[in-house]
């Protein structure tokens, strides 16, 4: 029996030993979303949801910085604000951080909540995702991630993917996808009636996830300086938004007092292209950034 | 749990090491602790369900008892009926009570009669049919006298939930499995270790075989109107192994499994796609059911016996009851169907028994004639299983009709290439259980004579094989049975 048992774990250590090392290969071709997860805690950070995980390049805004940020924006599903972001965002920053530089970019979806959910904290549907579920963030590899979080099979790992998406070592989402004229017409109408006919009926403005934004800001704050951002969006999707939350600018401007800045960047909407209404393509999102990253510097700036 | 999850590879080495530790505390412990282990097992899927088998577990206990002291024929059978009664009536109401009323009210809607009866909308409890009928058999052999009660509630428990087997077999008899239980069992390190080689050949059908052909499978079945002949071959093809690999490879995780505990289940698969008729096809596949149906339900009608209308009857009454015991769906009954048609020509000219060795015995590979035969048995049981896996009768149809379409499209490669990867996972399959067809499983004997660290390099790349394809887990085929 000894002899068994000892056999069989060894065994059992060597596979897997070798199944993880396979597992370790996992990079940004696995999924939108790993790389996040293995990076060590950061001293800059940019927050927000796919927007931002699409919108803002960390290379770009290094040029006009001179600082490394790193982009720890996920989804509306993911990433609203609320408890399991903070704690999520929390544990990505390097306590040791002291003049930290934070772009936390805002739009009315973060901050709303499904109706039949409402302000209940303990159905907020980012409680069981990734960002939620994940508590350990600044590990390579991140094999609880990988174990518990990776959909599909685990030899995607392995595989190199379509090239669609590819999530950069700063964490900038890169979407390549095509941008004819009526590529981008079809998934902008596609996108436009998901927001109208199955987002808008059900969701509403939420005060904890405003409150949550607000206790996000303090804790980046006491690191740093807090810039917020609204990103461009198409200018129909804007239209909808802000028929739906008529009370967001109101409120962004009062919690935006607690911020070194807020640039509300929708009255730029027309200038830029978006893959889908919704996210900046990644021209549109190098052009954006480097505006953001200038305005930074001018904040910075004015503040000297 | 299912056998291919994280929770299982906790619970199994942790009810190993408990269970031989205990070993020297006697026979009652351990099997105390495999019942514990096998209650908690089913719990995980539904607890509430632990009480229905609580109850089916007490109830045939109580029969058999009941039974073999009755003082007179009335009692004993009033008992048996009892059982037999209760249990089928059980199954009765969780698995076929919608199907039969809807069909009922489908029925007189046809002769211009509209009614409304309720459904009910029951979840059907995970393994139902196979304790249900591990129970029915003791009973009936008790009644028969080919075994006598067992009084001890533990074991007869144990034989009922024994979990290797209790959510999707094999079917057990008490005959083959009670007196193991009551034995004293020493570990046997060599029986072991083939145990463990049976689980990795077995998770290897389900994870890498059967998992990645029903990702194909369900895109083909879901929108057969768009593809042509050759790509619903194809997933006529890989519907074909997908439940051999789900069910054969489940089989093997729950023989081996027993086997680390000392225990032997009964053979349930034997290669049945080298089968060179449907006879042998149906002795070689889920010979557990098979075997059940053919003592407790063929031989007691009057098996081959008799006139020929009774044969025939008796077979269609068989594979019937066969098709409607794997589901509540008239596609099961018409599967069923064509199998008794299948076999009928066999049976009434006497060659249902012609091929009882293994094919190619002796030999590396199959004559011309056998090969044609197993193709042949092969391609009328892939007609079959479109009926086993469409959602109803007019799909099944519907599917064959434009898999016998454009034949044409079969000569195209170009439908082929995107499935190259799984075609030659089947093939490594086919071969390796060829290599292994005289033996119980694939990795018997396979590498045995290889250096330990050649056979481990093997065995580690397999698992890790296994592994790689693991995540997002899909459950087994059978557990809707």
């Amino acid at each position: 029996m000894k002899r068994f048992l000892l056999m069989t774990v060894s065994f059992c250590v060597i596979v897997v030993a070798g199944f993880l090392l396979l597992l370790s290969r996992a990079d940004g071709h696995t999924d939108a979303f790993y790389l996040r997860f293995t990076t060590p805690r950061q001293p800059h950070l940019i927050v927000g949801t796919s927007r931002a995980g699409q919108g803002l390049r960390p290379a770009v805004l290094r040029e006009e910085l001179g600082i490394d940020l790193f982009n720890y924006g996920f989804t509306l599903g993911q990433s609203p604000y609320g408890a399991a972001y903070f704690e999520s965002i929390r544990r990505k920053l390097d306590p040791a951080t002291r003049n930290g530089v934070f772009i936390v970019t805002v739009d009315p979806w973060c901050l709303a909540s499904t109706r039949n959910v409402g302000e209940d904290t303990t159905r907020f549907r980012e409680l069981s995702n990734i960002v939620g579920t994940t508590r350990w963030v600044n590990v390579s590899p991140n094999l609880e991630y990988l174990v518990e979080n990776l959909t599909g099979r685990y030899y995607t790992v392995l595989e190199r993917g379509d090239g669609e998406l590819y999530l950069h070592a700063d964490g900038w989402l890169e979407v390549t996808v095509p941008m004819d004229t009526a590529t981008v017409l079809g998934r902008r109408a596609r996108r436009l009636a998901t927001y109208r006919d199955d987002y808008i009926p059900i969701y509403i403005r939420s005060e904890v996830r405003e409150m949550a934004l607000q206790r996000t800001i303090q804790l980046l704050k006491a690191h740093g300086h807090v810039y917020m951002v609204r990103l461009p969006v198409d200018t129909a999707m804007y239209a909808l938004e802000q028929a739906h939350f008529p009370a967001f600018d109101g409120t962004m401007e009062r919690i935006a007092r607690q911020t070194d800045g807020y640039w509300d960047m929708s009255p730029l909407n027309a200038e830029f292209r978006y893959n889908d209404g919704n996210h900046l393509n990644k021209e549109a999102a190098r052009e954006v950034s480097h505006r953001v990253g200038q305005w930074i510097h001018q904040q910075e700036q004015e503040r000297r | 749990m299912l056998f291919n999850s994280l929770d299982f590879a906790i619970f199994l080495p942790i009810v190993f090491l408990l269970y031989w530790a205990l070993a020297d505390r006697g026979l009652r412990t351990q099997n105390l602790l495999l019942l514990a282990a096998s209650y908690y097992f089913y719990a995980c899927w539904d607890w509430r369900f632990l009480f229905l088998l609580l109850f089916s577990t007490l109830l045939d206990y109580v029969s058999g008892l009941r039974i073999a002291s009755a003082r007179t024929a009335w009692t004993k059978r009033a008992w048996f009926w009892t059982s037999i009664g209760v249990n089928l009536g059980f199954l009765g109401l969780f698995k076929y009570y919608d199907f039969f009323i809807v069909s009922f009210i489908e029925m007189l809607s046809v002769v211009g009669i509209r009614a409304h009866a309720p459904t009910l909308g029951i979840i059907l409890p995970v393994g139902i049919s196979f304790y249900t009928f591990h129970g029915l058999s003791y009973v009936i052999d008790v009644y028969k006298d080919r075994i006598r009660p067992e009084r001890g509630l533990v074991d007869y428990a144990l034989f009922v939930s024994f979990f290797p087997l209790l959510v999707a077999g094999p079917i057990e008899r008490a005959t083959h499995l009670l007196p193991q239980l009551k034995r004293a069992r020493t570990f046997d390190p060599v029986k072991a270790v083939d145990g463990l080689r049976q689980i990795l050949w077995g998770l290897f059908k389900k994870i890498v075989i059967a998992d990645q052909c029903a990702k194909v499978v369900d895109v083909l079945f879901d929108q057969y109107e768009i593809h042509g002949g050759a790509s619903l071959f194809l997933g006529a093809l890989f519907f074909a192994f997908q439940i051999y690999g789900d069910f054969s490879g489940y089989s093997d995780i729950a023989i081996g499994t027993a086997r680390l505990f000392g225990v032997e289940l009964l053979r349930n698969f034997a290669y049945p796609y080298f089968s060179r008729d449907i006879a042998e096809f149906w002795r070689r596949w889920h010979i557990s059911l098979s075997s059940w149906f053919r003592d407790y339900l063929y031989i007691p009608l009057g098996g081959s016996k008799g006139t020929l209308w009774s044969r025939v009857r008796n077979t269609f009454i068989v594979f019937l009851v066969s098709g409607l015991w794997h589901g509540a769906n008239w596609t099961f009954v018409v599967w069923g169907a064509l199998n008794a048609i299948y076999f009928l020509p066999l049976l009434l000219t006497d060659r249902n028994r012609t091929n009882l060795d293994t094919v190619a015995q002796g030999r590396t590979l199959p004559s011309m004639r056998e090969l044609l035969a197993m193709g042949g048995t092969f391609g009328l049981t892939l007609i079959a299983w479109v009926f086993f896996r469409a959602d109803n009768v007019r799909h099944a149809t519907g599917y064959l009709a434009r898999m016998f379409s454009n034949p044409a499209s079969y000569f195209d490669h170009a439908r082929y290439a995107p499935h190259l990867l799984l075609l030659t996972g089947i093939a490594v399959l086919l071969v390796a259980e060829w290599r292994a067809r005289e033996q119980r499983h694939a990795l018997e004997a396979f590498g045995l004579r290889w250096a330990r660290p050649v056979r481990w390099s093997f065995y580690g790349a397999l698992a890790v094989t296994v592994l790689l394809f693991s995540g997002g887990e899909e459950t087994f085929i059978y557990f809707q049975f």
